[in-house]
Order: C-alpha cells, then sequence, then structure tokens
C-alpha cells in the first residue's frame, strides 16, 4: 500500500490472499458499478437542506472567533482582555497556548458569545501588546546566512537528504549532446475549502459530548478533543454528516477543535467555531511552495544521461513536501539533495497529492525544454524516458484527442497576437487501501437494506458507491439500500488523505455484501427447493434459484424478526495500487497582453474499476481545474516588510472561475483491466500543471519557470526571449 | 426592488436607510466603545429619540414565502440573520466569503439574486426572499435542481445552493441561454471541487426542459 514520507511515496507490499472470497468480476459486467450514478445525496444539495458543520445550530450554542497576530515573529506581552469580557452576550475568553508567535495570523486568544457579531466585537476589544521580533518571509531571503532565524538556534535551512553519486552524475554529463539547467518555483497556495476549518463541540457539562466536525477523518478527532474535554474517547461522538471541502487539509482536531473544545468545557454550552475566510486563507494551512534547481543532459537520440537536482520544500515552519526528482523519469546518473527551507509563515500541509504536481511541474518542464533542445517531439521523447508503457497508450489516446498533429513544433512560431500552443505531461499515484474499514450491512424483514459505516463523503461520491456495491451485490436498486456514514459510533474507517478511501472502504462494504448475500441465500434456500446457497441468483429484484423465483419481500419475510446483520472486513484482493494519468493542454498567450486564455484540456486517468463513471469524471474534471489555478493564478503573495499575507480573500487570491473554464476532457482508460478498486483523486490532479505551462512554451516560446504563470512573466520573457525566474 | 425606502412607514419593521447605516457605523466602529453601545442601545427604545438604530431589532422578514419574526442587530447582515437568528434557521445559503466574493449565500430578493452577506437584514424587510429552499425539495426539484443532480453538477455541494439560485433566476430571465451567457451568468459564484463544465451543463439541460 501507499505511504507518503515526506511528500514522498514509499511502497509497502501486501500479501493477497487468493482465497477470500469472490471478486469483483470483469469490469464491463457490473449492472451499477462502472456505469453513471447521480449521487445520492445530490437531491439533499441541491435543495439546501444537507446539513453541513457549518449548518449546525444548537440550543444556547456560543459562536467562536480567533484573535489573530498580526505580526510575523513576535512575543506576547500581555493580553487585556477586560473590555473584552464586559460586552454584554461574551461567555467567554481563551488564549492560545503559545507566547512567541512565528507567523502573522497565529491565534493568541479565542472568544465565545451568543452571537458572530458580539463574538467579533470582543475580538476587537481585547489589548495585546508584542516585542516585535525579527522576521522573514521570502525563500530567497531566508536562504542567506545573516537571514533572521525563523527558530532562534536553527538554521533556516534544514537538509533532509541526499540521494546518488555526485561525481558520476557529473561524469555523465560529459557524454550529453545537450544539457538543459533552470530553476523552477511554485508558490505556496491555499485548499480554498469553501466550507472552512471548524467543528461544533456539543458539551454541556455530563459525561459524554458530541463534536460536529468538518474533516476528512470521522476517527481522527475523540481521541485528542476527549483529552481537552477530561472524558475518555468513546464518551465523545463525532459526526460527519456532509462536508464542504477538504483537499487534505482537514484531518484532526486541529487548533480549531481544541479552542472550540476548551471554549465548551468552559462555558459547559455548545460552542461553534468555524474560520473566517481569513482565517482560512493565514491559519489553514496551504501548499508548500518548491524551488527546485534542476540540470539534465540528454543524448540527441534522446536519451537523458545524467540529473543534477537541488530541491527545496517551502513550508514556512513546517517541513513542506515534494516527490524527489526525477520523479517519474528514467535520467540515467542522478544525484538529488532536498533541503526544507523555513520562513515566518504557518506549516504547510497536505494538499491533494501532496508535494507531485510541484515534482511534476518542474520535471515536466524540464523534459519539455530538453526536447526542444534535441529536437524531438515531446509525447515520443517521453515515451523513451518513462518506465511504464501504460502511460504510452494514454499519451496516444490524449494527444488524438487534443489534435496534437496540429501543433507547430516552432514554439511561438503561429502567427498573429493570439498565439496558440499545446503541452503534456504524466503523473502517477498509489491510490492503494489498507486494511481499516469495518462495515455492516442489515437486512429487515421488511425488505430495507442498510449499510452502516463510520467513513466520510468530502463530495468524493463515498455514499453513493457504498449504497451500488450492497445493491449490486443483492440485485437491487440504488433506491432500496441505504447508507449511514459520517459517525463515530459506526463501524471504523479510514482517513480520507492519499486517494485510500475508495481501496479501503470499498473492500469491506464488497465483503459485507457478499456475506449478506449468504446469509440471506441460506434463509431462503427452503423456499427454492433447498438451492445450495452459492446458485441462488440475486438480480433484478428477484431471488431465484432452479427455475423458481421469490419477490424480495417474499424472500425477506423469510428473515428472523431482527433481520440479518453481515459484517465486512478489509480484503487485499478487491483493491490494488498505482494509476497512471497523461494530460494535455492547449492555451492561447496574447502576446501584446500576456494573457493566458486556456483552451482545451484533456485528461486519461485509469483507476481499475472505476466504481462510478459519473462522479470519476468528476474528480477528474476536479483534478484539472484545480491545475489550472496553480498554473496561472494562484500564488500566496506575502510582504517582505510586513510578513503578512497580502492577497487572503477570494477578491484577491484568484481561484479559476466560470469564465476561465475551458473545454474540458475527462476520459477514463477503460484499457485498464483490474478487476480492483484503485483511488484516483490525487492521481487527476498531478500532471496539469506542466502540461499548462509547456502549453505556454509552445504557443509564445516563453519558458515561464516560476508560478504562477502570470502576464508579467510572459510579457518579461517576450521582451528578452530567455527564461523567467523571479525568487 | 419594487417600492422606494421612502414608502416605508412603519419604524419598528421598515428603518430607513439612513438610520440603520448610522446604527451600522456605531456598531463598527468598534473595541473602543462597545460598552457604550450596548448601554446606549438598551436606552435607544425612547420614542421620539432621534435616529439611531442600534441594539436588538425586531423586524419581520418574507422567507419562502412566510412571514419570520426575527430580532437582529442593524448590522446583522440578511445572511447571518437567516442562518443564526431565526429560528428554525435557514441554513441553505452558505456562508464562505462574507465579503461577497464568492456567491455562495445567493438568495433571490423580489426575484433578483443578491448575496445575502451583502444585505443587511433590516434593508431585507418588505421583500421577498426566496432561498435555495424556496426553489424546491429533494422530492419535487425545480428544473436546475434536478439537472443539478442528473448532471452531476455538483461535488461537496458548498456552493451548489448558490449556483441553483443564480441559474434559477437567470433562466426565468433568458429561457434559452447560450454555454457563454451561462458562464456570464455564474461568473459570481465560486467552485472549488471543480463542477463548473457540468454546472454549464446542467444550466443548458434545465433550460431545454423548461423550454419543452
Amino acid at each position: 500500500m501507499p505511504r507518503v514520507v515526506n511528500g514522498v511515496e514509499q511502497m509497502v507490499e501486501i500479501e493477497v490472499d487468493a482465497d477470500s472470497g469472490p471478486g469483483w468480476g470483469p469490469n464491463d459486467k457490473h449492472t451499477l458499478l462502472n456505469q453513471r450514478l447521480t449521487r445520492v445525496d445530490g437531491p439533499l444539495k441541491v435543495a439546501g437542506i444537507a446539513r453541513y458543520t457549518y449548518d449546525q445550530r444548537l440550543p444556547g450554542m456560543l459562536y467562536a472567533r480567533v484573535l489573530r497576530c498580526p505580526h510575523a515573529h513576535a512575543r506576547v506581552t500581555s493580553v487585556d482582555i477586560d473590555a473584552a469580557s464586559k460586552i454584554p452576550g461574551v461567555k467567554a475568553i481563551i488564549q492560545a497556548p503559545l507566547t512567541e508567535v512565528r507567523f502573522a495570523g497565529a491565534p493568541v486568544a479565542a472568544v465565545a458569545a451568543t452571537t458572530p457579531e458580539i463574538a467579533g466585537d470582543a475580538l476587537r476589544a481585547i489589548k495585546v501588546n508584542y516585542e516585535v521580533l525579527p522576521h522573514v518571509v521570502h525563500a530567497h531571503a531566508a536562504i542567506r546566512p545573516d537571514a533572521p532565524k525563523v527558530v532562534a538556534e536553527e538554521n533556516n535551512l534544514q537538509e533532509k537528504g541526499k540521494n546518488g553519486d555526485p561525481q558520476k552524475a557529473e561524469a555523465a554529463f560529459a557524454t550529453a549532446d545537450a544539457i538543459v539547467e533552470g530553476e523552477y518555483i511554485s508558490a505556496r497556495i491555499h485548499h480554498v475549502c469553501l466550507e472552512t476549518h471548524g467543528m461544533v463541540v456539543d458539551y454541556r457539562g455530563g459525561d459524554t459530548a458530541t463534536i460536529y466536525a468538518s474533516t476528512q477523518g470521522t476517527f481522527t478527532i475523540a481521541a485528542d478533543a476527549a483529552k481537552e474535554l477530561g472524558l475518555t474517547e468513546s464518551a465523545v461522538t463525532v459526526s460527519v454528516e456532509h462536508m464542504g471541502g477538504g483537499f487534505g487539509s482537514k484531518f484532526g482536531l486541529g487548533l480549531e477543535g481544541m479552542l472550540a473544545c476548551r471554549l465548551s468545557k468552559q462555558t459547559k454550552s455548545p460552542v461553534k467555531l468555524m474560520f473566517t475566510r481569513y482565517d482560512e486563507f493565514v491559519m489553514a494551512g496551504n501548499r508548500s511552495g518548491s524551488w527546485q534547481k534542476l540540470k539534465a543532459g540528454v543524448k540527441k537520440d534522446g536519451t537523458i544521461v545524467a540529473l543534477n537536482a537541488r530541491q527545496y520544500r517551502l513550508g514556512g515552519l513546517g517541513q513542506g513536501s515534494q516527490a524527489g526528482q526525477p520523479y517519474i523519469y528514467r535520467m540515467g546518473d542522478t544525484y538529488r539533495e532536498i533541503y526544507a527551507l523555513h520562513t515566518n509563515e504557518d506549516s504547510s500541509i497536505a494538499m491533494r497529492a501532496p508535494g507531485h504536481p510541484q515534482a511534476s511541474f518542474a520535471v515536466e518542464s524540464l523534459m519539455d525544454e530538453l526536447a526542444y533542445k534535441i529536437k524531438l517531439d515531446p509525447v515520443e521523447f517521453r515515451k523513451k524516458n518513462l518506465r511504464d508503457e501504460v502511460y504510452y497508450r494514454q499519451l496516444d489516446r490524449a494527444a488524438r484527442e487534443i489534435g496534437w498533429s496540429r501543433r507547430n513544433p516552432i514554439a511561438g512560431g503561429n502567427a498573429g497576437p493570439l498565439k496558440r500552443g499545446l503541452g503534456c505531461a504524466v503523473g502517477t499515484w498509489g491510490g492503494g487501501g489498507n486494511n481499516q474499514c469495518k462495515v455492516d450491512v442489515t437486512i429487515a424483514r421488511d425488505g430495507s437494506v442498510d449499510v452502516a459505516v463510520g467513513t466520510q463523503d468530502l463530495g468524493t461520491g463515498t455514499r453513493t458507491y457504498t449504497r451500488a456495491i450492497v445493491a449490486e451485490e443483492l440485485g437491487l436498486t440504488i433506491k432500496d439500500v441505504k447508507e449511514r456514514i459520517g459517525n463515530s459510533k459506526l463501524g471504523a474507517a479510514n482517513p480520507s488523505g492519499g486517494s485510500t478511501t475508495a481501496p479501503s472502504l470499498s473492500p469491506s462494504v464488497k465483503d459485507a455484501a457478499i456475506k449478506a448475500r449468504m446469509l440471506m441465500a441460506e434463509r431462503v434456500a427452503p423456499l427454492l427447493g433447498n438451492a445450495k446457497a452459492e446458485e441462488i441468483v440475486f438480480a433484478g429484484g428477484k431471488v431465484s434459484a432452479g427455475g423458481q423465483s421469490l419477490s424480495w419481500q417474499q424472500a425477506t419475510a423469510s428473515l428472523p424478526a431482527a433481520g440479518i446483520t453481515s459484517h465486512g472486513e478489509w480484503r487485499a484482493d478487491l483493491q490494488a495500487r498505482g494509476v497512471h494519468g497523461v494530460c494535455f493542454a492547449e492555451v492561447e498567450v496574447d502576446v501584446e497582453t500576456g494573457h493566458v486564455k486556456p483552451i482545451k484540456m484533456v485528461h486519461i486517468q485509469d483507476g481499475g474499476l472505476p466504481l462510478n463513471r459519473l462522479t470519476m469524471e468528476s474528480q477528474i474534471n476536479g483534478g484539472m481545474i484545480q491545475s489550472l489555478g496553480m498554473a496561472l493564478w494562484e500564488g500566496r503573495v506575502m510582504d517582505a516588510h510586513l510578513g503578512m499575507m497580502l492577497n487572503p480573500g477570494l477578491g484577491d487570491y484568484k481561484v479559476p472561475g466560470s469564465l476561465e473554464m475551458p473545454e474540458l476532457v475527462p476520459l477514463i482508460d477503460d484499457d485498464d483491466k483490474r478487476e480492483a478498486v484503485i483511488g484516483i483523486a490525487e492521481g487527476c490532479i498531478i500532471p496539469a500543471v506542466g502540461a499548462l505551462v509547456n502549453a505556454v512554451f509552445n504557443a509564445c516560446g516563453v519558458r515561464v519557470r516560476e508560478l504562477p504563470v502570470t502576464p508579467d512573466k510572459i510579457l518579461m520573457g517576450l521582451s528578452k526571449g530567455t527564461q523567467i525566474t523571479q525568487i | 426592488m419594487t417600492k422606494s425606502r421612502d414608502d416605508r412607514e412603519d419604524q419598528k419593521h421598515n428603518p430607513g436607510r439612513r438610520k440603520f447605516l448610522k446604527g451600522v457605523g456605531i456598531a463598527g466602529a468598534g473595541a473602543a466603545i462597545a460598552d457604550h453601545l450596548w448601554t446606549e442601545a438598551e436606552a435607544q427604545e425612547k420614542p421620539g429619540t432621534p435616529t439611531t438604530l442600534s441594539g436588538n431589532v425586531k423586524i419581520t422578514l418574507d422567507v419562502n414565502g412566510s412571514p419570520r419574526d426575527v430580532q437582529v442587530e442593524p448590522r446583522t447582515t440578511l445572511l447571518n440573520a437567516l442562518r443564526n437568528h431565526l429560528e428554525p434557521a435557514v441554513t441553505g445559503p452558505k456562508l464562505v466569503c462574507d465579503v461577497g466574493t464568492c456567491g455562495a449565500c445567493t438568495v433571490l430578493l423580489d426575484g433578483k439574486p443578491a448575496y445575502s452577506c451583502l444585505v443587511l437584514a433590516v434593508d431585507a424587510v418588505d421583500r421577498k426572499v426566496t432561498t435555495v429552499e424556496g426553489l424546491g425539495s429533494p422530492e419535487s426539484p425545480n428544473a436546475v435542481q434536478a439537472a443539478f443532480v442528473e448532471h452531476d453538477a455538483l461535488m461537496c455541494g458548498f456552493c451548489t445552493p448558490g449556483f441553483v439560485t443564480t441559474i434559477s433566476a437567470y433562466l426565468k430571465q433568458n429561457p434559452n441561454p447560450t454555454l457563454a451567457e451561462v458562464r456570464e451568468a455564474c461568473k459570481g459564484n465560486f467552485c472549488r471541487c471543480g463542477t463548473y463544465p457540468r454546472v454549464f451543463e446542467a444550466a443548458l439541460a434545465a433550460a431545454k426542459s423548461t423550454a419543452g
């Protein structure tokens, strides 16, 4: 199974038990899975009555807000809450457990009040004195020996590993026909979950508490919350009915949960603490930036002979993440050094495929530059240096779809001020599961079917495929099955990170469904001429054997009063790891304004058995669209002197909108015949950034090596005719 | 807007614009005077005292066709009134940015889309407020809601009420839009999961289904 260690995926072997039960069967033989199923929570969501954490409103509930430090580095010398605590409606004010603050936006205090407006008043009435300390917020400044230290006595630059033999790599460069050397930089970007981080802690002084959380891990909260509340872990129930986006940023109790617990404990009232949008930008984490110095040598025939890589992970106070180069390519003798370079910014945290889009952007840019240098077609050049042949068919298919044959091999060679160009890139991910999910399927005597597991649906379609797996196994329709998820009192489930949910959950659901079918079969066998349980067919709402047939209702009428319940466990043989994806992009660059307009994007993705084609395509679209933001528009802007983020709002931090949408073509690679479930969410966000920047180069001849590719960089490149790197 | 604000008579339910803006000014002035504000608020209700509206105000909002009594401060936004002051709450419109940049809180005011985070609750008195809940239900969705489900125009669903509301209003105004017009109509709504292409598909399909 895949594990991400410091952003670099590691392989862990899993033993597969061949006798663990029936499998999924061929991918083209399903009645519900691998079809286009509308999501079961859709009707609730479109009518506005799906209840999210942010929508919870409990009797006597207090609203909490967080006071943030405005300085990038400071010591809190005094906090005066006198005036604030006198405001009618203010019920509690607590101080955050920090005396030295290392980023602007760090929490200093939190208040709970009877309305959100009063909570805001209280924040403004708290007086904090700070001793302001020197700070550094830009990587190029932080790396200087005389830079202010982010943590006293520690270097801002921390070595994290060296791989390969530098002498061997150096020698191999001598055999190259061409060498490309460049610095690739990606900005820190934000998750921008529309539902901000937050929780409602419902503790009223008794022996139990309930926490409504916007989280990717129903089971990642209770232990820490219990400690804060002075309860046992099992006395804390966590509920995640619906959640409004996470993208890797929502695991555990978090600061917001900790403060909400403390306020709730102090006031013995339910407390709702949802970050404001500003909080979300400055406190809720971000995708780490990257700064990569790459040098590669290539022979005329397209063989890459050497790579030297120096990679800086820009994770603020955190370690950052960045997959090691040469990422997925073969590059002969390689040598790399990886460093964490710290600044006075909040820590980066996991974001959809942590560390991978950054590495992919750099290496795919480099690949493109090498291809131009030796005048090889970028698609053929990639094939030559890729390990896995699955990419060959994907490259060919997506190339046809985008119309690669239209591509002008001369970058910027098309006439006129609006120049179109094409680019491509390749990505990979693990997407295997692990043994954490416990699923119960109950068939009642009245025919109703319930599938229960504590997992969470992030908008990925978890509810829908959970139902579909059970319905298909029992020969029913989606509507005949009801799912209960999102509650820590239900069967355990893994947190949704690393594309592990589908491959962890669906085998357990399948296992429970198969067992429920067998239990049913044994019960109804006497009604079907004592047929053998495994010969009884469940299809089309009927249970049949040997020419005899019972309706579902007739069959379930034979069950005991309590119905039957089966318990499902994870089966390694029902999932697999390793996905492949290829993205092609077409853009139009206005060489008079530097404006880049995305025209079309194609992404082809494999993933074993597609549980639901409709939602899988939506996820592929999502990967492309989020990549568009990273490539062209998004980036945190920090002020060197104030040490603050200058664009902490949706008015200034540009996420993709409806007007910028290109034509998007999400393709499912059905040539993947693996009868196994594999997670695809991260795989389909990785290559698109590379495809876009390469398309920009093909369009106008400007190689922008620093994200986002804004008009100023295009114009600068056009005026100088050289590569653009600014750090 | 159906009538000018000067037409409003009932002081209690129809705070004039000038008056409540003063109230906002005081409330927004912040910490230093917060204590005074509250004492002032209590003294406020004296009849004949000139002008400044502050403290709690009782208003009646017309939400999805029902009169809803609610106590708000003059500075309370319509969005906050719906979500945090009405009992029971109306939580279809989502709080995402609270400053009019994302569209998740979109409601219809007299049939026209408005960011409810930019409208004061006291300014919504005498106007018909329609939220996404008022457009249809899971059992009986309107054409846009049904098309959103059919075309998978949602993932996490947090932006969905805003899109559904915006598009439902737009199709009334333009029942047969082009793709370009749909994109233009949605430009005030953000989605992060990446549903735009299917939002467009759903809007066009809804237009088609109602046209027949």
